[in-house]
């Protein structure tokens, strides 16, 4: 399954005195199986843009195909488009309302119809890839759980729904180190289990750097820049002049290269650049 | 559609209107909605349409924001007006089955109807060209002489600009955790009376977890900023009574002796 979107326009308070384009002319295909980073700087569209991906925006003007259905057309069934696009909002923690963690990861399989013995499955499943134990989590309230587990369960709630398409807008916001990290192995390992599409916008440009197999980049509502992690960050310059920046590594590969230390290739995370130092330092890593 | 609600929505603009005093304000404008139940004809409304009228001319605030205001009570409006229509004895105009349109009916219904719009658009005014905060400064300058009975003035109006402040706060909070409940198949639009109810659970719950959570955010940083009630408190915006506020209250006065005399005289 692809996803196509042709000259997405959004436009905020249409008709008022602050009126603003969200989302400006933008156009994409994302390929089955990819991964893909979106970066901008904070009110840069990005969340506008992915909200309509699964139908809880419509557009202004433009279409949005996912698969071979056009989600923007008229009569189009919202539940059928939730199914395949499962969507996880900015802290969504927030959203987490039920007695115990078992019912609240129930909902959306439960909106979506399914028997009682195939939400369980389902629940068993997203608890277990998100990296909760189903015996130990199952049957507390989500409301007494740290701030790192509420977000696992309130992703847990989205991966239930068994989406072909993941969509995850900064789902590292305000973690710790560890519960970060916790949580892009969560994701990696959800992608490496249903092989779907998935689109991870984030701030951290490491991560996008390290994990998406294209990344794109978001300016004032345009998207700017669509191309492959070592073709985006080679341009530092220009990411910087947008309120953005590259990996620390490859901010570290520039200064080397300043100072005649030239890798011969974009260096884009901490891994690549031991690589390099170690071989240019005669070592092994 | 939860955008629509214009209450306590503030329209930014630099009127003649806006500038007024907010206590000045609030006085006219009970002094307004006092006169809208003085008038017994519509003659007496032809005058409080054309003061309305050139108040919000002079506030700059587009016509289409203060009907916006209109729209919740769209239903009270048509409620009353067919009431009035069918239930009024008198000269038989139209009659179908039991159902009878008289004369005096009619003009009771316009008339009712006339007066719940001048009333809503009337305090829309009032609340479009006030700063919500000036207008909580208003009513805590206004209520301080009844201190003296016991009356908290102060936290009044300090939980009322509280309360002014969050509502958009808690809207687009809303907002946010209507859109991650549909994003996992909640369906807010469709189904009978009970289905609704039952649908607004996963709303409702994150929502008011929500509120006391920015409560209590708010009140730890009132403590840490040393906040401790009204007592000895000073204020930034001092409230001044200028030259126009005098001019105001003049064509207020105007006003008022109008719709009295229409009411004798006619």
């Amino acid at each position: 399954m692809s996803i196509r979107v042709e000259h997405l326009t959004h436009i905020y308070n249409k008709g008022l005195a602050y009126e603003t384009k969200a989302v400006d002319d933008v156009g994409f295909t994302v390929e089955d199986g990819e991964f893909i980073g979106i970066i901008g700087h904070t009110g840069s569209g990005k969340s506008t843009l992915i909200q309509h991906l699964n139908g809880i925006l419509k557009p202004e003007s433009g279409r949005i195909f996912v698969g071979d259905v056009e989600i923007t057309a008229k009569n189009i069934k919202m539940n059928q488009i939730r199914k395949r696009v499962g969507l996880v909002f900015q802290y969504p923690e927030y959203q987490l309302f039920e007695a115990t963690v078992r019912s609240d990861v129930a909902f959306g399989p439960g909106n979506l119809g399914l028997p009682e013995d195939e939400i369980e499955d389902r629940v068993r499943e997203a608890l277990r890839l998100v990296g909760l134990d189903f015996s130990t989590y199952a049957d507390r309230s989500p409301f007494e759980l740290s701030g790192g587990q509420k977000r696992r369960v309130a992703i847990a709630g989205v991966i239930a729904m068994r989406p072909e398409v993941l969509i995850l807008d900064e789902p590292t916001a305000g973690l710790d180190p560890k519960a970060h990290g916790d949580i892009l192995r969560m994701v990696r390992s959800v992608r490496d289990r249903t092989s779907g599409i998935v689109i991870l916008v984030s701030h951290n440009m490491s991560d996008v750097a390290e994990m998406a197999d294209r990344v794109f980049v978001m300016d004032r509502g345009r998207l700017v820049r669509a191309a492959a992690p070592a073709e985006v960050f080679a341009e530092a310059d220009f990411l910087r002049s947008i309120g953005l920046d590259v990996p620390p590594a490859t901010r570290m590969a520039n200064t080397l290269m300043g100072e005649g230390f030239a890798p011969d290739r974009t260096i884009l995370t901490l891994g690549e650049m031991a690589d390099f130092l170690a071989g240019r330092l005669g070592g092994r890593a | 559609m939860i955008r629509d609600i214009t209450l306590g929505q503030y329209y930014p603009e630099y009127s003649r209107i806006h500038k007024l005093d907010p206590r000045l304000k609030i006085i006219v404008t009970l002094v307004y909605i006092v006169s809208l139940f003085l008038i017994e004809d519509f003659a007496g409304y032809a005058i409080a349409l054309v003061s309305m009228g050139a108040v919000i001319a002079l506030s700059k605030v587009p016509l289409r924001f203060m009907l916006r205001g209109l729209k919740p009570i769209i239903l009270i409006i048509v409620f009353t007006f067919t009431l009035n229509m069918l239930m009024t004895k008198g000269t038989i105009l139209w009659e179908w089955g039991f159902f009878r349109i008289t004369k005096e009916g009619l003009y009771n219904a316009i008339f009712m109807a006339a007066r719940l719009i001048f009333l809503i658009v009337g305090s829309s005014v009032l609340t479009l060209t006030t700063k919500p905060i000036k207008l909580t400064d208003g009513i805590e300058s206004l209520l301080k002489p009844f201190r003296r009975f016991g009356l908290p003035a102060h936290e009044l109006a300090m939980m009322m600009t509280i309360a002014l402040r969050f509502i958009p706060t808690l809207l687009e909070e809303t907002d946010k955790i209507m859109k991650a409940q549909q994003a996992r198949g909640a369906d807010f639009e469709t189904g009978g009376l009970l289905r609704r109810a039952k649908a607004l659970v996963p709303l409702l719950v994150p929502l008011f977890v929500g509120a006391f959570r920015i409560a209590q955010d708010l009140a730890m940083a009132m403590e840490a900023r040393c906040y401790r009630g009204g007592e000895g408190r000073t204020k930034l915006n001092m409230l001044k009574f200028r030259r126009r506020d005098a001019l105001a209250i003049g064509f207020t006065a105007l006003y008022l002796s109008g719709i009295v005399a229409e009411r004798i005289l006619l």
